[in-house]
C-alpha cells in the first residue's frame, strides 16, 4: 500500500511537468510573441500592458530561459501581478513595506468555488445514488424509464439555459430565491442563524446548475454498474444462501457497484472546475469561474495564466485523492494483491 | 444495423438529426426573412403567423436566425470532432501498433491533457486569439481528441494479435496496410459512437462559448448569442429565451439518442 502510495504521488511530477509545457505552449499560441497579438482587445492598456507581458514573462530572453522562468513561478506559485485589478496579487497575499496587506485573488476566490462544489458533490451523491439503484431494481419499469428520461435531459439540457429559466421562475416570478452574489445587502445587519440561511439561499440555484450534469452522468454510472453486478454469480449465491433481498441488494450489490464510483468522481473533478465559469458568471458569484471568465474578457494575462495552473494541480490532486481512496476502499489493491 | 433501428428511442435520435440537417441544408430557401435584417418597425414582437417564433431587440426575425443559427451549430460540430477524431485517430493508431516508448509518450500526453479543465482551457487558448466561428472549432477540436485516442489505442491494442492481423503480417502485409485495411476498419463502430456523442458536447461547448461572448460574433446568429440576447428580455419577450434553449436541447439529446443507441447495439455486455 505505501509502495503504491509513493509511486502515485511521484506519478504526479511528470504530469506537472507536461502541464507546465502545455500552458508555456499556450502563451506563445498568439501570432508573434502575446505582446503584439492583435487579441489585445483593448487599445489603452496596449502599449503599457505590453511592456509588462514582456517584463513578467520575460519575453526578450530565449525561449528556453522562458520556460525556466515559467517553470520557476509555477513552481513557487508566484504568477505576478493583475494587469487590470490595479496590481493585485494573482495567486496569494502579499505585504509592502507598511504592512498591509493585499489578499490574493485566487486566494479569495477558490474557497467560494471550492465551497460550491463540494456542496454540488453532496447533492449528487445524495440524488444521484438512489436514483441509479432503484432505476436498477425496476430495469424498464416506469420507474426506470422516467429516470432514464431525466438522465438523458440532463444530458443535454445547456446549464446556461436552464440557470436562466430558473433565474426568471425563482427569482424574478415568485422572489423565492436570490439570483445573484453570495450574500443580500443587508447581510452585515443579520443575526447569525439568518446569516447562515442567507448564504445557504444564494446557493441553492448555483450549486444545482454546476451539479446537474453530473447528477445524470452518477445516476446512469450507478444504474448500469448495479445491472452489471446484479447478474454476477455471488449474488446468486447470497441469494440462494437465502439472505434477504436487502441484504442481498445493500450489503453485496452496491458495495461493489460503488467502487468504480469513487474514480469517476476523480474523473469528473476538472469538468466541474470548468463548469464553474458559467454557473459563477451568470449568478455573479465571485468564484474562480467568474474570475477567469472576467480575467479572458479583459485579456488579463496573468491572472489567466495563474488560474489555468492552478486549475490543473485541483485536478491532479482531485485525482490523487480518488486514487487513494479506491485504494483505500478496495482490499485487493489495499493488500497489494492487484498493482 | 438493423439491430439498431429496432430501438425507437435511436429512431427518435435519427429523425431529430436528420431534421435539422434538413433545416439547416435548406436555411437560404426556406427562412422567411434575412436573418440580419434590423427592421424597427417590429421590435419584440410575440411569435405570431408573420414571425413563428417572433421578433428580437431589432427587429430580426427569430425563426429566420434560428435556421441560420443550426447551420452554425452544425458545422462547429462536424468540424471540431472531425479534427478531434483525425488527431485521435492518428494518434491512437500509432501508439497502439508500435507501442514502447511511443505509446508512453502519447498515452502520457493524454493524461496531462485530461489533467487541465477542458473548458479552461479552451477559454484560455480563446483569450490569445480573436474569437471566431474558425477559432473556435479548431479550439474545441484539439482540446477534444483524448477520448478517442484512448479508444483507438485500446481497440488496436486487442485486435494487434488476432488471428486474422496476425495472418495477413504473416503474409507479408506492410504496416500501413495492416492499419488501414485490417485494424482501422475493424476499430470503426466505436470510433463512429464516440463521434457522435463528441458532437453533442461540442454543441453544447459552443452554445456555452457563444453565450458567454467569446464564441460566434454578433450579427451572425448562434443558438448560443441569440440566447445572450433573449437574457436581456426574458421579463418581456419568453420567446427569445424559450426557443434557442430548446433547439439545443433537442439537437444535443438527439445525438445522444443516436450515440447511445448505437453503442448499445454493438455491445454485447449492455444489450442483454
Amino acid at each position: 500500500m505505501l509502495k503504491y502510495l509513493l509511486k502515485r504521488f511521484l506519478w504526479m511530477i511528470p504530469l506537472l511537468i507536461g502541464i507546465s509545457l502545455i500552458s508555456f505552449f499556450i502563451m506563445h499560441l498568439a501570432p508573434g510573441d502575446i505582446t503584439t497579438s492583435e487579441a489585445s482587445f483593448n487599445p489603452k492598456a496596449s502599449e503599457e500592458s505590453r511592456q509588462k507581458l514582456r517584463e513578467l514573462y520575460s519575453l526578450d530572453k530565449p525561449v528556453i530561459v522562458q520556460y525556466g522562468l515559467w517553470l520557476k513561478r509555477m513552481a513557487t506559485f508566484d504568477f505576478g501581478t493583475s494587469f487590470a485589478s490595479h496590481q493585485r496579487p494573482v495567486f496569494w497575499q502579499t505585504k509592502d513595506k507598511d504592512g498591509n496587506v493585499t489578499l490574493g485573488m485566487i486566494q479569495e476566490a477558490l474557497p467560494i468555488t471550492l465551497l460550491i462544489n463540494v456542496l454540488s458533490l453532496i447533492l449528487i451523491v445524495g440524488t444521484a445514488l438512489p436514483l441509479g439503484v432503484i432505476s436498477a431494481l425496476k430495469q424498464n419499469q416506469l420507474a426506470d424509464r422516467s429516470i432514464t428520461l431525466f438522465v438523458f435531459i440532463g444530458f443535454a439540457i445547456p446549464g446556461f439555459w436552464l440557470a436562466l429559466i430558473l433565474m426568471y421562475w425563482t427569482g424574478v416570478q415568485h422572489a423565492w430565491l436570490p439570483i445573484s452574489g453570495l450574500q443580500s445587502i443587508s447581510h452585515e445587519n443579520m443575526g447569525w442563524l439568518a446569516q447562515i440561511s442567507d448564504s445557504l439561499k444564494h446557493l441553492v440555484l448555483p450549486v444545482f446548475i454546476s451539479g446537474i450534469t453530473g447528477l445524470a452522468g452518477i445516476s446512469l454510472f450507478v444504474r448500469n454498474g448495479m445491472l452489471e453486478v446484479l447478474h454476477q454469480d455471488y449474488i446468486t449465491t447470497a441469494r440462494s444462501k437465502g439472505l434477504s433481498e436487502n441484504r442481498v441488494v445493500y450489503g453485496h450489490a452496491l458495495r461493489n457497484a460503488l467502487l468504480p464510483l469513487i474514480t469517476i468522481f476523480g474523473l469528473s473533478i476538472p469538468g466541474l472546475i470548468g463548469g464553474s465559469v458559467i454557473a459563477e458568471s451568470i449568478f455573479a458569484i465571485p468564484g474562480m469561474g467568474k474570475l477567469f471568465y472576467d480575467a479572458v474578457l479583459m485579456r488579463d494575462f496573468p491572472v489567466i495564466m495563474g488560474i489555468l495552473t492552478i486549475g490543473a494541480i485541483l485536478t491532479l490532486i482531485g485525482n490523487l485523492l480518488a486514487d487513494v481512496a479506491y485504494a483505500w476502499a478496495d482490499p485487493r489493491v489495499r493488500r497489494g494483491v492487484v498493482r | 444495423m438493423k439491430k439498431a433501428f429496432s430501438n425507437p428511442l435511436t429512431i427518435l435520435g435519427f429523425v431529430i438529426i436528420a431534421s435539422i440537417l434538413l433545416l439547416a441544408l435548406t436555411a437560404p430557401f426556406i427562412a422567411p426573412y434575412d436573418p440580419n435584417a434590423i427592421d424597427v418597425k417590429v421590435i419584440l414582437l410575440a411569435p405570431s403567423y408573420n414571425h413563428w417564433m417572433g421578433t428580437d431587440g431589432l427587429g430580426r426575425d427569430v425563426f429566420s436566425r434560428m435556421l441560420y443559427g443550426a447551420r452554425i451549430s452544425l458545422m462547429v460540430g462536424f468540424v471540431a470532432v472531425g479534427i478531434a477524431t483525425a488527431i485521435g485517430i492518428v494518434l491512437g493508431a500509432i501508439a497502439g501498433f508500435y507501442r514502447g516508448w511511443v505509446d508512453t509518450v502519447i498515452m502520457r500526453t493524454v493524461d496531462v491533457m485530461l489533467s487541465i479543465p477542458t473548458f479552461f482551457l479552451i477559454l484560455a487558448v480563446i483569450a490569445f486569439l480573436t474569437p471566431s466561428i474558425w477559432n473556435i472549432m479548431i479550439v474545441i477540436g484539439l482540446t477534444s481528441w483524448m477520448g478517442v485516442t484512448r479508444l483507438v489505442r485500446a481497440e488496436f491494442l486487442s485486435l494487434r494479435n488476432r488471428e486474422f492481423v496476425l495472418a495477413a503480417q504473416a503474409l507479408g502485409a506492410k504496416d500501413a496496410r495492416l492499419i488501414f485495411t485490417h485494424l482501422l476498419p475493424n476499430s470503426l463502430t466505436p470510433i463512429i459512437v464516440s463521434s457522435i456523442l463528441g458532437i453533442a458536447s461540442a454543441v453544447l461547448v459552443e452554445s456555452g462559448l457563444s453565450f458567454l461572448g467569446l464564441g460566434v460574433q454578433a450579427p451572425q446568429a448562434s443558438w448560443g448569442n441569440i440566447l445572450t440576447d433573449g437574457k436581456e428580455y426574458i421579463q418581456f419577450a419568453w420567446w427569445l429565451s424559450l426557443f434557442p434553449g430548446l433547439a439545443i436541447l433537442i439537437t444535443v439529446l438527439g445525438y445522444n439518442l443516436l450515440g447511445d443507441g448505437l453503442r448499445d447495439a454493438y455491445n454485447p455486455r449492455t444489450s442483454r
